[in-house]
C-alpha cells in the first residue's frame, strides 16, 4: 500500500511540474518532433539521476540501484544465455528445406544489424522489428513462422544481437509515415491503461528507481539495447514484446499482440528514444 | 466512509468549481462518497449515483433479461478489445456469467454482465482520455 502511495505521489508532482512548463506538445503529426523528444527524456533523466552516465541507462535498472548490481555483475560472469546464442546460432546457419538461409535475408548476412532494427517499410506500410523479419524470413523461404515471445526466435535474435554487440543504435524515421508510426508509439507509451490506469511513463519515467514489490523500476531510456533478455523469473530468454506484454498485464491491461503494429510502434518510439546507445544484447535480469 | 470527505472534496476543488464540473466529474465525486443508490442534483435536475449498467442489473431477473444483459456486455467487450484497452479480469467476469445463467442463477448472471459491461465501458473511455490528455506526461512538452 505505501509503495502505490508513494508512486501515486510522485506521479502527480511530476504531472504538475510538466504542466506548468507547456510549450511545445507534439501530439500531431505536425508538431512531433523525434530528435527534440530524445534529447528532453534525456535531459528528464540527467537532471534526475546526474551521477549516472548516459551509456550506463543500457543496463537498465542496475544503472540506478547499485544495491543489485553487485548481484547482476556477478551472474554476467557466467551468462544465463550462453546456451541460448549458441543455439540460435547452429538455427541460423542451418539451411531450410530450399537451401536457402537467414544469412539470405538480411543485409550483411544478417552480422552486425541489430541497431538497424525496428525500422520503417514504405512496402509492407509497417513498422518491421527483427523478430518479424526472422518470420517474414521463414515464410518467404517455405517455412512456417515461429511463436513471436520465446523459444526459437528469442534464441535466434539473441546471436544476431550478440554480433553487434557495442554498434550504436540508429534507428531513423525516413518520412511522415513512420512519424505516424512513432508517434502512434509515443502516444501508447504515455497513455494510461489497464484497470490500474498507469501507463509506461508513469513507471518507467516520472516513477523510475521506485519499489513495487520485489523490484525496482528502470528507466525507459536503454530500455530495448539488451533484447531479447533472460529473466530470471521466467528461468528463459524471451523477447521485448513478452516482456511489454507483461508490463501491460501488472497494470491489468490485457496485453496487446506480440509483432502487431501496435507493439511495433511502441518499440520504434522506444528504440528511438534510445538511439546512440549501445547494442548490449542478450541481456539478463531478474 | 467518513473519512474519505476531504479527499473528495479536495479533488471536487482542485477540478474547478463544483458548478464548473462536467456531469462525469460530479458523478464520480458523488458516487465516491455515497456509493450507489444515492441520489444528487446537478444542474437543477436529479441524477442517481447507479452506474447505468447497475439500472440494467435491477430489472427483473429472467432468464431472458439475464441473456440479453450478457450479449450486450460482450458486444461492449468486443468493442474495448478493438481500440486495444480491454482490461484483464472482464473475459473470466462473462465467462462467470454465462456460467451463472447455466446454472439458473439470473440475478447474479445479470450482476455479474452488469459488471463486465461497466468494465468494457470504463475502458473505452480510458481510451477517450488517454487520447486527449497523454501529452502532459510527456517531459519537456
Ligand atoms: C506498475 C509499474 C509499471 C508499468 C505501468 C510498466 N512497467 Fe515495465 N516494468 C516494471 C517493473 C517493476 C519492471 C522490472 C524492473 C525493471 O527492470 O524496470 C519492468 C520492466 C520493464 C522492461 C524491462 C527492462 C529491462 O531492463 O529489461 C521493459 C522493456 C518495460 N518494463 C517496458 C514497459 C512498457 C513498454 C510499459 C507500458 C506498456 C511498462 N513497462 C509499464 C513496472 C512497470
Amino acid at each position: 500500500m505505501k509503495i502505490i502511495t508513494s508512486l501515486l505521489a510522485g506521479a502527480s508532482l511530476a504531472l504538475v511540474a510538466s504542466m506548468s512548463s507547456a510549450a511545445s506538445t507534439g501530439n500531431t503529426l505536425a508538431t512531433v518532433d523525434p530528435e527534440a523528444d530524445r534529447l528532453a527524456l534525456q535531459a528528464f533523466f540527467q537532471k534526475r539521476f546526474p551521477q549516472v552516465e548516459l551509456d550506463d541507462y543500457a543496463n537498465g535498472i542496475y544503472a540506478l540501484d547499485a544495491a543489485s548490481r553487485a548481484q547482476w555483475e556477478e551472474m554476467e560472469e557466467f551468462p544465463p544465455y550462453e546456451f541460448d546464442i549458441e543455439a540460435g546460432e547452429e538455427m541460423f546457419n542451418t539451411p531450410f528445406a530450399n537451401g536457402k538461409s537467414y544469412a539470405d535475408c538480411f543485409e550483411n548476412g544478417g552480422m552486425g544489424i541489430r541497431q538497424n532494427f525496428p525500422y520503417w517499410s514504405d512496402e509492407q506500410d509497417r513498422v518491421v522489428t527483427l523478430e518479424l523479419a526472422i518470420n517474414q524470413c521463414r515464410e518467404a523461404n517455405g517455412e512456417k513462422k515461429l511463436k513471436a515471445k520465446k523459444g526459437a526466435i528469442a534464441q535466434i535474435s539473441a546471436y544476431m544481437a550478440s554480433t553487434s554487440a557495442g554498434n550504436i543504435i540508429d534507428v531513423k524515421i525516413p518520412n511522415d509515415k513512420a512519424k505516424a508510426a512513432y508517434l502512434d508509439g509515443k502516444a501508447q507509451f504515455y497513455s494510461r491503461r489497464g484497470q490500474l490506469n498507469m501507463s509506461c511513463a508513469n513507471c518507467h519515467v516520472q516513477g523510475v528507481n521506485i519499489p513495487i514489490r520485489a523490484d525496482r523500476t528502470s528507466a525507459t531510456l536503454g530500455h530495448v539495447t539488451h533484447f531479447p533478455v533472460f529473466r530470471s523469473k521466467w528461468g528463459e530468454l524471451g523477447t521485448l514484446h513478452r516482456r511489454f506484454g507483461g508490463c501491460q498485464n501488472n497494470v491489468r491491461g490485457t496485453p496487446l499482440k506480440a509483432q502487431g503494429k501496435e507493439y511495433s510502434n511502441l518499440e520504434f518510439f522506444m528504440t528511438y528514444m534510445s538511439n546512440g546507445l549501445e547494442v548490449n544484447g542478450p541481456g539478463s535480469r531478474k | 466512509m467518513k473519512k474519505y470527505l476531504p479527499l473528495v472534496a479536495a479533488l471536487v476543488l482542485s477540478s474547478g468549481s463544483v458548478a464548473a464540473a462536467s456531469f462525469e466529474d460530479a458523478f464520480n465525486a458523488e458516487r465516491a462518497l455515497h456509493g450507489k443508490g444515492h441520489t444528487f442534483t446537478f444542474e437543477g435536475k436529479e441524477y442517481t449515483t447507479d452506474h447505468p449498467e447497475e439500472l440494467e442489473a435491477a430489472a427483473e431477473a429472467t432468464e431472458a433479461n439475464a441473456k440479453a444483459l450478457i450479449a450486450s456486455a460482450k458486444a461492449k467487450h468486443k468493442e474495448v478489445k478493438a481500440v486495444g484497452y480491454d482490461w484483464t479480469l472482464t473475459k473470466g467476469i462473462l465467462k462467470s456469467a454465462n456460467k451463472a445463467l447455466k446454472a439458473g442463477k439470473f440475478q447474479e448472471a445479470m450482476n455479474l454482465a452488469a459488471q463486465a459491461k461497466y468494465h468494457a465501458r470504463m475502458g473505452i473511455r480510458q481510451a477517450q482520455r488517454s487520447a486527449e490528455d497523454w501529452v502532459i506526461m510527456v517531459p519537456g512538452s
